[in-house]
């Protein structure tokens, strides 16, 4: 299967994310249709529900073909996973995390990029990057480019 | 920590919304444009029509949404269809649109639909 994606956010509709099958072999890797591995994904959507913790926030996109749930991590000044970076660079992570996470509110389009995961047999976006859309004809956009980008590159059609 | 009981709004215009169509049924979720008429500060009642159709959206569950009469808003709720067949959506989210090119939005849902049917016939096949 190709791997050319593997490293990019390919742009699925919510559909297809539910779709991915997870590597028997390889952890975070996901077939697309049987012909491509994906790790990371990119949708736009409007929110639909939010839910905060102290340590995540989570919420769901709605594209019009499903709903996704997404996970941003609020935990940088707390986790041991950070340890490994300088002070400066966790605080950095935490404020643009903490900035990104307010402007998640309900009814708001966002596009969220991030890792996709399996959790508790539901896939879901780890986000690692939440950017609400002030542009009203951004999910038509993306659906256009979901649609192009189906065709053309990840199941080629005629 | 599924959230798989949210049901997606389909995309549809307010031109497939009568008694016949496959989108007219009680509690499915709809995603629904359209210029807002008129709005009632008292019943949290609005009219949003395309064309010459148009359609009541009940806003009592949104917060954080001004309505303007004239502007175009989209939302996402279920369908609610009252004893004498008239349809009211319960909207669960509200936004303003303006700006939002109506007639790409409408060509842009066929296309999508064309597009997943396709798929799902090919992964049938495949199958």
């Amino acid at each position: 299967m190709d791997r050319s994606l593997q490293n990019t956010h390919a742009k699925l509709m919510s559909r297809d994310i539910h779709r991915l099958r997870p590597s028997p072999t390889e952890a975070n890797c996901f077939s697309l249709g049987g012909i491509s591995w994906v790790s990371r994904v990119e949708t736009v959507g409007t929110i639909v529900s939010r839910d905060m913790t102290p340590n995540f926030l989570k919420f769901s996109v709605d594209d019009g073909t499903g709903c996704v749930t997404c996970i941003m991590w609020l935990n940088q000044l707390t986790s041991r996973y950070f340890n490994r970076l300088d002070q400066s660079t966790i605080l950095l992570y935490s404020r643009a995390a903490r900035k990104q996470a307010a402007e998640v509110r309900i009814g708001a389009v966002a596009r969220v990029r991030g890792r996709v995961g399996l959790y508790r047999g539901v896939m879901q976006i780890t986000a690692t990057v939440v950017v609400t859309e002030r542009d009203p004809n951004a999910e038509i956009l993306h659906w256009l480019e979901c649609v192009r980008l189906g065709r053309s590159c990840y199941r080629i059609r005629s | 920590m599924s959230n798989s009981q949210i049901e997606s709004g389909a995309p549809i215009t307010l031109q497939e919304l009568y008694p016949s169509s496959p989108f007219f049924k009680e509690a499915l979720s709809l995603r629904v444009t359209g210029l807002l008429r008129a709005y009632s500060v008292e019943t949290d009642i609005g009219v949003i029509e395309d064309g010459d159709k148009s359609l009541k959206i009940n806003t009592q569950y949104l917060r954080d949404v001004s309505f303007r009469v004239g502007s175009l808003y989209q939302f996402i709720g279920e369908l609610h269809i009252e004893p004498n067949n008239e349809a009211i959506l319960q909207a669960r989210t509200g936004r303003n649109v303006d700006g939002v090119d109506m007639n790409l939005y409408r060509k842009t849902i066929e296309l999508l639909r064309q597009f997943l049917e396709v798929e799902e016939d090919n992964r049938n096949m495949v199958e």
